[in-house]
């Protein structure tokens, strides 16, 4: 039983860690996509594609940069 | 290549987009995108849906008017995004058109949208006199 509860313990650790790693890596390529835009007073803003509105521009040309014009 | 407009205007459209292509290497594919929103010309390969691209570059064209308007601007006039496969890159034509490129991810994007707003003059021109013949 011991040793049962021990090795329940350890899978439970293992997954926890992999989880850990996969939203930590998902979150580091998400940071690299990011929206620029300038508008016509020459002023900018910038949307990072973990906000709504970054994710919209980032979703169409992650699919549009994929297949070409 | 063209998908719209007179045949002069898309052999003309055609005719900037390889001139542009071939100044700037870095440029993977580009189109050029009317103010009602059609596709006009693309340096589309085989098997790309043609309707489908643009539809997605209206959608993206439209979203960035939107926040332009919601923080009081008039329109947008340069867009970069990037992406993990490239950067996609559009630049405003007078019209409210855009100019639209792709790029790999290790492109010189600063120099891809100098060259960009260089041909855009040159699209105007050509969809002006388009517009008038």
């Amino acid at each position: 039983m011991k040793k049962l509860l021990r090795n329940l313990f350890l899978l439970g650790a293992l997954a926890g860690a992999a989880y850990a790693a996969r939203s930590y890596l998902q979150g580091e390529s998400a940071a690299d996509e990011t929206v620029q835009i300038v508008f016509d007073d020459g002023s900018t803003r910038s949307l990072a594609s973990n906000t709504t509105e970054g994710q919209e521009f980032t979703d169409i040309s992650r699919k549009i940069v994929e297949i070409g014009l | 290549m063209a998908e719209r407009g007179g045949a002069g205007t898309r052999e003309e459209l055609d005719r900037v987009l390889a001139d542009l292509r071939a100044l700037s290497e870095d440029i993977e594919s580009c189109a050029v995108l009317s103010g009602e929103r059609d596709l006009l010309s693309s340096s589309h390969g085989p098997g790309v849906d043609r309707e489908r691209v643009g539809a997605m570059l209206a959608a993206l064209v439209n979203l960035s008017e939107k926040v332009a308007r919601e923080n009081g601007k008039d329109h947008t006039s340069q867009l970069r995004i990037d992406t993990e496969g490239g950067h996609l890159l559009v630049v405003r034509l007078d019209d409210g058109g855009a100019l639209v490129a792709t790029t790999g991810p290790d492109a010189r994007v600063g120099l891809v949208l100098y060259d960009m707003r260089n041909s855009r003059g040159e699209v105007e021109k050509v969809l002006a006199e388009g517009g008038e013949g």
